[in-house]
């Protein structure tokens, strides 16, 4: 499969299978409409001709200049790129953590690019899942509670447990529930930093370099986790690495330099990740 | 650069931190440099007193009884080989006739002086008018105060009191200020003949000598052979001594107190330096991986500490200088002296300066060896956890303890006793106790208080007791600072409360009356005074009362004349050794009663005489037939009770001074009024025992408000702490906070997480402070003997401190909730 014939449906069915009232449809934050786009591969994330600019003291930093992308529902997309190529910056306009100084972020139709701080912390508490690069558990939390913590945050309390077992099976981390970060292993803590990613079963999960302070082995359990999310559940994926191994997982790498979209690659979906193929399309065009 | 401007850019970089722990030393050394500074004005206060008292004068010979010494006996001083000048005065006290601005009814003392060997002797000055000049002349010399507060001036009519009814007198002068009598200032300097005829007195209340070099001891045994009265000696360092003494309890616990604000001070510094230390850590480490030397690495924090203890101290003596204005009066008000602050005192603000800095730099020693053991290698980790700098020992804040303890016995007023230096010592030991005791209650207390605000702010009040577990040693030193303070509010609440219970409680136990009636000359017998009064309607009985001293062993003793029978039928008294029947034996004569002070300090127990010189032939020999709990208030301490045989016919007491009034029950509303008017109509002054009891409570009060308002300093501090502690908290989260803003925290939840931090430090704060406050309590009470009048559970202090425990930290909790709400979340996930 492609990533045009993403299994949204399949995503859709699964969900409903487990737990139907969560799929009831939830109110979309109120933004303004954005022209509509082709319905056979409407993107549920996309960046329109983006730029940000930060002001460093007299001196003006550029870390995105006009960049435009789309990710369909279901694809994993990596963006790759060295560092200070503004990939992380791009993340973060993507997932609401912040602000486009010009253009326009697409979530799921709605224009996120001027958000207030609530409807910011709404996106983010029912939309997206972020792991991000260092571990970012609770330290006084056990892996139950740090997986279930944004529903702790945003007070629901239903049918909370069945949906926590679930990603913890999915992570495969059965049997760790009642262990503090400090009892894990570094892998183990990232996997569980994926769990509380994908509890709250988001539109869009956004990782800024996960694999970075993992070594072989661990990295390759979490991409494979993440992938399995991919392709299990249709979850879409968005991430960010400088490592092609990485970056091999993914249906579609943007390579990023200098805040430019400088190459699309499409691998599409294969089982077997092997980074062979991605770095012989980045040395074709001198990466 | 230098490590002294590392450091010191450092302190730069966190300016509220620094601005904070400046703030905490400076209040240390601003409560101690206000107490040293009132210290040194009471004693200014106290040798202006006696100066104005005694002036040049060597030695001073008073009499006994009311009427004073003898024209004899005035010779037989005068003429003592080695007396070089003398000058004899008439002290007494009377009311005025009236007052030209309607005045007031309060009494005033009179000295009756010989201007020509008076003035040799005083130096008596003069705010406006003219000096008296002859002995016999109707004139007077008013203090200011009088003059202010009855309306008099040069030229006025002034109108007094005698014995032989109102005497006439012009005013020709002013004295400024209170004059030189210490008390309420309303006094007036009359001829001293005048004084004799209105009073009807022979001879003079006591007689100023100057003394040729070296003659004292001549003087004095001259005398003791030649006198055929009573009389005291007092030289001018006897009299200082007696007035500082009124001083010394008071001074003890304001230095108790400005000890254990300088001890909370010394929390917040160890707490910000490890801070410091922590947060630098990296820093710390790449000066170590550059070569830097561990003595570098101390010297790093040591100036740091060095720098806000200076600052800290230059703006403590300033602050403690407006202190000290602003408490002046309440002080003078409290000892009765008049204590007057224009400077601060160089010795108090020199020594303040010096134990703040010494704090701060003892302080800092556990954080500067922290810094110097930083490994490179673990500082230079990406991701920074380093416990054994983060945390400092709890073992140090006992060493700080005992140091701070070490160098308040060494600041300790001289004037205060060495038993207040040893109640001092007591409270710090129950202060360190629960202090040490705190990290244990910590976990605890904080999950069963913090369980109310769990059922409805959970994943808030998991996060915030997460917080205070994660250090335990930066929350000990919080939430102790806290707790010291709190607690200190509450004792010396207690105390109050206990003071004011005994107080009253003595009242009860001791005065036969519902009134006491008042005069400010004996009533004798004859007068017929006590007759009137027992004829106003509903009087059920009337008990005279006659305050004299007497001499027993050298010392003056204060003693009273009753009438034991009336006591006795009236249920006064609490006896402790003796049967009660000896209350009633004392109207036949040759007993006494003592209050147990007395007896113990005497040594006397029941059964034993004690011998009282009458003059220089005979003596009165009473016989101790019972010790009581409680005796009559004397003019110095509790009087020694005898019958009014004894007084009137053989130690010369003229008449009462004072009349127990009994009511007859349900009476009191009809025949209070009755009974007022006859007593003005006698010139007496008639006080329920309520209000007696009111005047009391208000002294207390203002004894007390002054140390409660020291310790709210303390309470202050701690707050301070609360907030750098917070605000620290908040710094290390700012990743957590940061991610748990990303995965949908709103920035509200962020605030109320360190809200109800602060929130639980004060409930676990009040709780313990309520505990250690009523085991200090108990402590000072049962050291100063008041344990057996507690006066109750001290709710209402553990209220004022429950209400400050959670007030206070809420507000401090507003900047670092504030800035925990508006982290970056970008910001925060780069954070390193």
């Amino acid at each position: 499969m492609t990533s045009e014939t993403r299994p949204h449906a399949q995503r859709i069915a699964f969900t409903a299978a487990l737990a139907p009232e969560l799929t009831a449809p939830r109110a979309a934050p109120p933004v303004e409409p954005v022209a509509a786009l082709e319905p056979a591969a409407a993107p549920i994330l996309a960046a329109r001709e983006v730029t940000k600019r930060y002001e460093l003291g007299r001196t003006t930093v550029e870390a995105l200049r006009g960049v435009s992308m789309a990710v369909a529902p279901g694809e994993f997309v990596a963006l790759m790129g060295p560092s200070g190529s503004g990939k992380s910056t791009l993340l973060q306009l993507l997932g609401g953590l912040d602000q486009p100084t010009t253009g326009a972020v697409v979530f799921e139709g709605n224009d996120i690019s001027h958000l207030t701080d609530a409807q910011a912390t709404k996106l983010r508490r029912e939309r997206t899942g972020f792991v991000f690069q260092a571990f970012n558990l609770i330290p006084l939390l056990n892996v139950r509670e740090n997986i279930e913590l944004p529903f702790t945050i945003a007070g629901w309390s239903k049918d909370v447990r069945d949906r926590v077992r679930q990603v913890i099976e999915l992570v495969e981390l059965t049997g760790k529930e009642n262990h503090r970060p400090d009892q894990l292993s570094a892998g183990e803590q990232q996997r569980v930093a994926v769990a509380r990613a994908l509890v709250t079963r988001p539109s869009v999960l956004l990782a800024d370099e996960p694999t970075g302070n993992l070594d072989y082995t661990n990295s390759g359990e979490l991409l494979d986790a993440l992938w399995r999310s991919c392709e299990q559940v249709g979850q879409t994926i968005v991430l960010v690495t400088h490592d092609a191994r990485a970056a091999a997982y993914a249906d579609r790498v943007l390579v990023i330099g200098d805040g430019r979209i400088e190459e699309e690659i499409d691998l599409g979906r294969r089982p077997d990740h092997s980074a062979a193929p991605l770095i012989a399309r980045l040395a074709k065009v001198g990466l | 650069m230098g490590i002294d401007r590392l450091a010191w850019r450092t302190l730069a970089s966190r300016p509220l931190r620094s601005l904070l722990t400046i703030a905490g030393i400076a209040l240390g050394v601003a409560v101690l440099c206000a107490s040293l500074t009132l210290g040194a004005a009471l004693d200014a206060a106290v040798d202006r007193t006696v100066r104005d008292m005694v002036g040049k004068a060597d030695l001073r010979v008073s009499g006994f009884v009311e009427s004073g010494l003898s024209e004899s006996a005035i010779e037989a001083v005068t003429s003592s080989e080695g007396v070089v000048d003398a000058a004899p005065v008439v002290e007494h006290r009377t009311f005025l006739s009236s007052a030209p601005g309607g005045g007031t009814a309060d009494a005033i003392t009179v000295l009756g002086i010989d201007p020509t060997s008076y003035l040799r002797l005083h130096d008596v000055p003069l705010a406006a008018g003219i000096m008296l000049d002859r002995s016999d002349e109707p004139v007077a010399l008013v203090s200011q105060a009088l003059a202010d507060e009855d309306g008099y001036r040069v030229g006025s009519r002034l109108s007094i009191l005698g014995a032989r009814g109102v005497t006439e007198l012009r005013i020709v002068g002013i004295l400024p200020g209170f004059g030189p009598v210490a008390g309420t200032g309303r006094t007036a300097i009359i001829p001293i003949d005048v004084a004799r005829a209105a009073f009807g007195i022979a001879g003079a209340s006591h007689v100023d000598l100057q003394l040729a070099p070296g003659s004292l001891t001549a003087v004095t045994s001259h005398l003791a052979a030649r006198m055929t009265e009573p009389y005291v000696l007092a030289a001018p360092a006897d009299i200082a001594a007696n007035l500082r003494a009124s001083s010394a309890s008071f001074q003890g616990t304001a230095a108790l107190v400005a000890a254990i604000v300088l001890f909370v001070g010394a929390f917040l510094i160890v707490n910000t330096l490890s801070m410091t230390v922590g947060e630098r850590a990296r820093e710390v480490g790449l000066l170590r991986a550059a070569g830097a030397t561990r003595s570098q690495l101390s010297r790093f924090v040591f100036s740091g500490a060095l720098a806000l203890g200076a600052i800290g101290a230059g703006l403590g003596v300033l602050t403690g200088w407006a202190m000290a204005m602003v408490m002046a009066g309440a002080v003078s008000d409290a000892t009765g002296l008049s204590a007057a602050v224009d400077a601060v005192d160089p010795a108090g603000a020199i020594t303040a300066a010096l134990v703040g800095i010494g704090i701060t730099i003892l302080a800092a020693i556990e954080p500067a060896l922290a810094a110097a053991h930083i490994s490179p290698v673990e500082a230079l980790r990406n991701r920074l956890d380093l416990p054994q700098v983060r945390r400092g020992r709890l073992t140090w804040i006992a060493a700080i303890f005992v140091i701070v303890a070490a160098l308040a016995m060494l600041a300790w007023p001289p004037v205060a006793a060495a038993s207040s230096a040893g109640r001092a010592l007591a409270v710090y030991a129950v202060l360190l106790v629960a202090t040490m005791l705190t990290p244990f209650a910590v976990r605890p207390l904080a999950r069963l208080l913090g369980y109310p605000v769990s059922l409805v702010l959970r994943l808030e009040a998991s996060l915030a007791r997460g917080s205070l577990a994660r250090d335990r040693s930066r929350t000990t030193l919080t939430l102790g600072s806290l707790m010291i303070g709190l607690a200190m509010i509450v004792a010396l609440g207690w105390s109050a409360q206990a003071a004011r219970a005994a107080a009253f409680a003595w009242l009860e136990d001791v005065v036969p009356g519902d009134e006491v009636v008042t005069s400010i000359r004996p009533i004798g017998p004859d007068e017929g005074v006590e007759e009137e009064l027992a004829a106003v309607p509903g009087v059920a009985r009337v008990t005279p009362i006659g305050s004299f001293d007497i001499a027993f062993r050298g010392m003056r003793l204060d003693a009273a004349a009753v009438v034991g029978s009336d006591f006795f039928d009236d249920g006064r008294l609490t006896v402790i050794s003796g049967d009660r029947a000896a209350i009633e034996a004392l109207d036949a004569g040759v007993s006494a009663i003592l209050p147990a002070t007395v007896a113990t300090r005497l040594g006397l127990a029941v059964g034993d005489t004690m011998q009282i010189p009458v003059d220089a032939t005979r003596q009165l020999d009473l016989r101790v037939a019972a010790i009581v709990e409680r005796s009559l208030p004397g003019t110095s301490g509790e009087a020694v009770l005898v019958g009014w045989s004894d007084a009137a016919s053989t130690l010369g007491v003229a008449g009462a001074d004072a009349f127990a009034v009994r009511f007859l029950p349900g009476a009191e509303a009809l025949a209070a009024p009755g009974l007022r008017a006859t007593a003005k109509s006698l010139a007496l002054e008639a006080n329920p025992i309520e209000r007696i009891q009111g005047a009391v409570a208000e002294a207390l009060a203002r004894v007390f408000g002054v140390f409660d308002a020291l310790a709210f300093v303390a309470v202050i501090v701690a707050a301070l702490g609360i907030v750098n502690t917070l605000t620290m908290g908040v710094l290390e989260r700012v990743r957590e906070i940061g991610l748990l803003r990303a995965i949908g925290m709103s920035r509200r939840q962020a605030m109320r997480m360190v809200v109800v931090e602060a929130a639980i430090l004060g409930v676990v704060g009040v709780v313990l402070g309520a505990a250690a406050g009523i085991a200090v309590g108990a402590v000072l009470l049962q050291l100063g003997g008041g344990l057996s009048h507690p006066g109750g559970v001290p709710l209402l202090p553990i209220g004022v401190a429950a209400v400050l425990g959670l007030v206070l930290p809420a507000i401090a909790a507003l900047y670092p909730a504030r800035a925990a709400a508006r982290v970056s979340i970008v910001e925060a996930l780069h954070f390193d």
